[in-house]
């Protein structure tokens, strides 16, 4: 395990596929209406933000993951408490994302398929992906992230030529002044997708250049803000923020409106690609974060641990909730009031103990 | 031995997994499935048939040719429902395939439906995962829906086919009708001072006739599909049709319109005819007062000349500035008649709203309950700019140099 070394460049983009996830396809901070987008901005600089405080604790203990500082921050018991939490909280992120991307694939394109088959072959392939190893889910994430920009790249270009994006329905610029926007940053648009982030806080020791690493995350971060962004900037130029804010897979319609006359059309398909490429990453890294996690707790092997927390990933996923609404109102809640505890305020904790223990100890020869 | 047990294992268990390889949940072979070209939605009779929905099924083999037999390439499948879907289940129970609506080209709607309100019936086109949002909308206009998509067309076989491609040819250089998508039909609906906008369709000639083949028979075609105007909404309820002046105006006013013809009545028996082209209309508005909002409409334009039968010497640009001018009167009254008509009917479907509310939003939501009685006391300031850049391919007219020689 230890010898594993990621590169720069590859941890960029497994950060920014990880982050453009699901929430490249999915209804992004649209309590905020047509000024969504800027929600999102914030809500991505705030998570920057964030990332800040784990960076802080990477300098400090910059060879263990989150699950080995907090044991040694916090004690032994009391960190293992902690520890079992954030990989209960890891194993509920990859299964809700799974949830998330098999439920919305199922509506739009596979209607007869059952959900548990669509997320079977999705964990099964995330499984192997990290039984093959962190790195090469790495190195597959700047492959695809390659092919995924090109995608945006199409659709983007055609969504400008189709004369389908009318700008005067993103006016008036925050006509209801800053606070839905405030609002919606507030109750999940940091958390989703930036705050998510706090999954690379059991990553980040395999960064094999560590110095870089303090700007390689923000960057990405800051990447996947300006592409989540601009996305919703198109929908609601393409769709109107109504219509929007009633879609819970937006980009679907709006490329479905993108068409050069009758010779390109029906580009859809590359809106579920996106899907199931996002929903892939999203659901690998949170596995990843979790087996790793309760490897290092435990002392058990990496490659044992994949199968039973596949199996635990896949059915906590389908059975949290009888349909996708169910699914979402859980999430939001989910979002406001539970991820908060674990990306903000035990770090925070954790931060002050151990910013007050280097005091003392620094101070203790003087 | 040991290995090749495993080997043995891993064998089984690749070709395990390349069962699952071949099949697919949701495939529907294509010869299983038929293609829906356009729906209709006409009133059904009764309260529990409130729709009665009918489906052009494109027959394939008529199409392809090989294994044709000779026979209408669509055939009308008919249902009637409480709702659409319902309906659409009555329909599909007469098909011997699947009907697949996700190809659907055109939705059209009877004027008696669309005059009760089509916010009921919108919800499907914009839920079902199948239907695109890029599907185009039209109102029968005083026919039954269904009539529409029973006509044979001259210009390929499929009707619905013939019916956008007829649209998107008008909108280029003579008509007014313009591409009128699902999308913008629920943006019109959902604006609460305003309304949708769907284009009107009328069979012209005989209806009998144009179901059968016997309408491609001969030369004059006994019934043709036309574009008839624009119906304009409160909400989503039908309030009128549009044409003429008026329909061109709104046209304009949407920025849709990039070429249209316009006539010069220059007196006598003298007329000058233009193509006008590069149309662009720009609105804009002065809210500073929400209660008395000043509207700025702008119009720029190129003319080009194609007919004139008048005596004046036009290779002096003296000449070509008047008619400029008159040109700009000409499209002045039209965009005027049509903001006069939305005024009179009113309702905002010319989007007033949208531009006080980009102006002055602060103003517009102390304002947005009652627009309904300040938008008819709008004061609109219509500013057209006109540029003759040639008179095309000669000079002076026929006309003129006959006169010179007597």
């Amino acid at each position: 395990m230890r010898e594993i070394r990621i590169g720069s460049v590859h941890f960029f983009s497994l950060v920014l596929m990880f982050e453009l996830g699901t929430a490249l396809v999915v209804n992004v901070g649209m309590e905020a209406g047509r000024d969504a987008w800027i929600a999102i901005f914030l809500g991505c600089l705030v998570g920057m933000l964030v990332y800040t405080g784990y960076n802080y604790l990477f300098k400090l203990y910059p060879d263990l993951p989150l699950s080995g500082y907090t044991r040694a921050i916090l004690g032994k018991p009391l960190g293992a408490v902690v520890v079992i939490l954030y990989a209960v909280i890891f194993l509920n992120g990859a299964g809700r994302d799974m949830r998330d991307g098999s439920a919305l694939l199922v509506m739009a394109a596979l209607n007869r398929t059952p959900i548990l088959i669509v997320a079977a072959m999705m964990i099964l392939s995330c499984g192997y992906v990290l039984h093959k190893g962190l790195e090469v889910l790495a190195r597959t994430s700047f492959i695809i992230m390659v092919g995924v920009l090109l995608i945006g790249g199409i659709i983007t270009l055609l969504m400008f030529f189709s004369g389908e994006m009318e700008w005067s329905r993103l006016q008036p610029l925050l006509g209801d002044g800053i606070k839905p926007v405030a609002l919606s940053v507030i109750r999940s648009n940091y958390m989703f997708p930036f705050g998510e982030v706090f999954c690379f806080t059991m990553l980040m020791p395999y960064f094999g250049d560590k110095k870089r690493a303090v700007w390689v995350v923000p960057s990405a971060i800051l990447a996947a803000g300006l592409i989540i962004s601009f996305t919703a900037l198109v929908n609601i130029t393409v769709l109107g923020s109504d219509m929007v804010e009633r879609s819970p897979f937006p980009l679907l319609a709006t490329v479905s409106k993108a068409a050069l006359s009758d010779f390109i059309q029906r580009l859809d398909v590359l809106v579920v690609m996106l899907l199931i490429i996002g929903v892939f990453f999203k659901v690998a890294v949170y596995y990843g974060a979790a087996v790793i996690a309760i490897s290092d707790l435990f002392n058990l092997p990496y490659r044992t641990l994949i199968i039973p927390s596949a199996i635990i990933i896949l059915f906590s996923g389908m059975l949290d909730s009888r349909s996708f609404v169910e699914h979402l109102e859980e999430g939001a809640e989910m979002l406001t009031f539970v991820y908060p505890v674990f990306t903000i305020v035990i770090p925070v904790v954790l931060i002050i103990v151990a910013a007050f223990r280097n005091y003392r100890s620094r101070s203790r020869p003087g | 031995m040991d290995g090749q047990v495993l080997k043995l294992w891993k064998l089984l268990a690749i070709s395990g997994l390349l069962l699952l390889q071949t099949g697919c949940w949701d495939s529907v072979e294509l010869n299983r499935r038929a293609i829906v070209s356009g729906v209709s939605i006409d009133k059904g009779l009764t309260e529990d048939k409130r729709y009665s929905v009918s489906f052009q099924v494109i027959v394939a083999d008529e199409i392809t040719g090989k294994n044709s037999r000779g026979n209408a390439p669509v055939a009308l499948y008919k249902g009637s429902g409480r709702s659409i879907y319902e309906a659409f289940g009555n329909a599909s129970r007469q098909s011997a395939r699947i009907l697949s609506l996700g190809h659907s080209k055109v939705i059209i709607i009877s004027e008696d439906l669309a005059r009760e309100g089509i916010r009921d019936l919108m919800d499907i086109f914009e839920r079902e995962s199948d239907m695109r949002l890029s599907t185009l909308v039209f109102v029968s206009r005083g026919q039954r829906a269904e009539d529409i998509l029973s006509v044979m067309t001259i210009f390929g076989k499929i009707p619905a086919n013939d019916l956008v491609q007829k649209l998107e040819t008008g909108n280029r250089s003579f008509g007014y009708n313009f591409r009128i998508e699902v999308d913008d039909v629920i943006r019109g609906i959902l604006a609460k001072e305003g309304g949708a906008i769907i284009n009107g369709v009328i069979v012209k000639g005989d209806l009998e006739a144009g179901g059968t083949k016997s309408n491609l028979e001969g030369i004059k075609p006994k019934a043709i599909l036309k574009n008839a105007g624009l119906a304009v909404f409160k909400q989503d309820k039908l309030m009128a049709f549009q044409d003429g002046t008026e329909g061109m105006g709104l046209s304009l006013i949407h920025n849709k319109q990039k070429e249209y013809p316009l006539l010069l009545e220059l007196g006598k028996n003298e007329s000058a005819t233009f193509s006008m082209f590069k149309v662009h209309t720009s609105v804009t508005a002065n809210a500073k007062d929400p209660e008395h909002p000043v509207i700025y409409i702008s119009t720029q334009q190129q003319a080009a000349l194609k007919e004139y039968n008048g005596s004046l010497d036009i290779s002096k640009s003296s000449v070509l500035r008047n008619w400029e001018k008159l040109l700009s009167e000409e499209t002045k009254k039209e965009i005027d008649a049509a903001v006069k008509a939305a005024m009179r009917l009113n309702s905002d479907y010319i989007r007033f709203n949208e531009t006080v509310n980009r102006v002055n939003p602060k103003g517009w939501k102390r304002v947005k309950g009652r627009w309904d009685t300040i938008f008819t006391q709008c004061e609109v300031h219509i500013k057209v700019n006109t540029l003759i850049r040639h008179t095309e391919m000669r000079t002076r007219s026929l006309k003129s140099s006959g006169e010179g020689v007597e």
